[in-house]
């Protein structure tokens, strides 16, 4: 199981397993502030993310961060 | 600033031909109340009625609740933005009418259907089960019915309730003009004291920035995505600290708990008895939608508390969901720059109480005072009287619920749509039991 959550602090105390860094409570998976293209390649990012965290073996919770902004 | 409060407390609420304060007993002129609120064109119809502690009555409708406050002399105003000009409130006399209030309510269909933004109003029973859930159950009201011209949008509708409900409360406490008051309190918000600790109080306000009314106002202006600002804690006597008055849910206080509000009177009590220095209250916008957000509202409140020169400080909040997360953020960041810290809050729980009580927590987190449980189911039970616009209502909240007599027994799985049934602030009295 892996858990896209915005609030991944909180999805760390109640012990989720793989955790992926979601952009904001009313849209995790994208950003409607940027242009259509760029929100393109940070949905595509954050999925493949999350696909990457349930090929991962865990032991214990774990946070897995997708590229954006200036980090990508 | 330093305010002196001539209180004029009201045991008894009259119908009759003058607004006149006696011995306790308010007489109120309806006919010129009425006659007051629809010179606003927005309103199409306005009649009163008295809600008494142990009548077997049920209020329905309500949006908000406002204690009857002037002010006399030359200096200030109350209800600044609202009912007056951006001019600086706290300072000067303020009478007020205790025990009661003006319970405003109206039936508002509104034009949003759903989501944070959608009208809603609260019950008030004033006898019975539903009584003992509510702190206003203990108060009398003169419950100001009005109806308001169709079609309105939101932000127009709570204007014209809100006026209505302000200019009748200040009418009514207008009438205090050269009496005696029972009781004089000063309050004195920067009588810097030596020697004992500077505390202050950190109020979190969820607001919604997307809506017309983001939920807390000050001055009248809706607090959007602020960063966090430093007020005078009298400005709130004066009702500086306003609401949406088309939204009424328990777990945001209504303009009566901001004139009143129990930790910054405690804070200005404990001053005055020499115990601490009261170093102000700070009004920090929570429920930012991205955690980078909370985090920095969290270390912008610790900035202002180290500037403002603070050793400790209340930190609670209004409002429910994600917005705790800032809270205890901002717990973490006052500890952690030396500011002690202490929680008062409201439980979750669920119904039956035996679900996580908070959403988050952090281990700087050591010191709480709870404030009961928002969650409890409850049952009301069949009233005698509806008092308020509404004979029907939907006990659930989803669009296209179904109406239920209001008049009847049901059951309520949360205290959210009873009026004060939330404790937001531990003004009310509470037992702990262990077992």
């Amino acid at each position: 199981m892996a858990l896209i959550s915005a609030m991944y602090p909180v999805a760390e105390q109640v012990g989720a397993s793989r955790i992926v860094k979601a952009v904001a409570i009313p849209h995790p998976c994208g950003d409607p502030s940027l242009p259509a293209e760029l929100d393109g390649q940070l949905r595509r990012e954050i999925v493949s993310t999350a696909l990457k965290a349930l090929e991962t073996k865990v032991d214990t919770t774990t946070v897995f961060t997708p590229k954006v902004g200036a980090d990508g | 600033m330093r305010l002196e409060m001539a209180e004029f407390p009201v045991r008894q609420i009259r119908l009759g031909d003058a607004n006149r304060y006696q011995d306790g007993v308010l007489d109120v002129d309806r006919d010129d109340l009425t006659r007051l609120v629809l010179r606003d064109a927005r309103i199409q119809s306005a009649r009163f009625e008295i809600a008494t502690p142990g009548d077997p009555v049920r209020v329905t409708g309500i949006r908000d609740a406002v204690e009857p406050r002037a002010k006399f002399g030359a200096e200030g105003q109350v209800f600044p933005g609202v009912l007056g000009p951006v001019t600086p409130v706290g300072g000067g006399v303020t009478h007020r009418l205790s025990r009661m209030t003006v319970l405003a309510t109206a039936a508002y269909e509104g034009t949003i259907r759903a989501g944070t933004g959608v009208q809603r109003s609260a019950l008030l029973d004033m006898a019975g089960d539903g009584a003992a859930a509510s702190r206003f159950s203990a108060l009398s009201h003169l419950v100001l019915i009005v109806e308001i011209k169709k079609g309105l949008a939101e932000l127009e509708a709570h204007g014209a309730i809100q006026k209505a409900e302000f200019e009748v409360a200040r009418k009514l406490a207008e009438s205090t003009r050269g009496l005696a008051p029972a009781r004089v309190e000063i309050f004195e918000s920067h009588l810097a004291r030596r020697g004992v600790p500077r505390v202050a109080l950190v109020q979190g306000c969820l607001t919604d920035a997307q809506q017309a009314h983001s939920g807390v106002s000050y001055y009248g202006l809706p607090i959007r995505e602020s960063l966090t600002t430093a007020i005078d804690a009298n400005e709130l006597l004066d009702g500086a600290v306003t609401v949406n008055t088309t939204r009424c849910v328990a777990y945001s206080p209504t303009s009566w708990d901001w004139q009143n509000h129990p930790l910054a009177l405690a804070l200005h009590r404990a001053q005055a008895a020499g115990r601490l220095s009261f170093g102000g209250v700070m009004l920090e916008r929570i429920a930012f939608d991205n955690f980078h957000g909370k985090e920095v509202v969290a270390h912008n409140t610790a900035q202002l508390a180290v500037q403002l020169g603070v050793d400790a400080a209340l930190v609670t909040w209004i409002g429910s969901g994600n917005a705790f997360v800032e809270v205890m953020l901002t717990i973490r960041a006052l500890e952690q720059c030396g500011v002690k810290t202490t929680l008062v809050t409201y439980e979750y729980g669920g119904k039956d109480g035996i679900d996580s009580p908070l959403l988050y927590y952090v281990p700087e987190a050591n010191a709480a005072v709870s404030s009961g449980s928002r969650d409890r189911w409850i049952e009301l039970l069949e009233a005698e009287k509806i008092v308020g616009p509404y004979e029907a209502i939907k006990v659930l909240t989803y669009p296209g619920a179904p109406l239920t007599s209001a008049r009847g027994r049901f059951t309520l799985d949360a205290r959210d749509m009873i009026v004060g049934g939330v404790d937001n602030w531990g003004g009310d009295s509470w037992a702990c039991e262990l077992f």
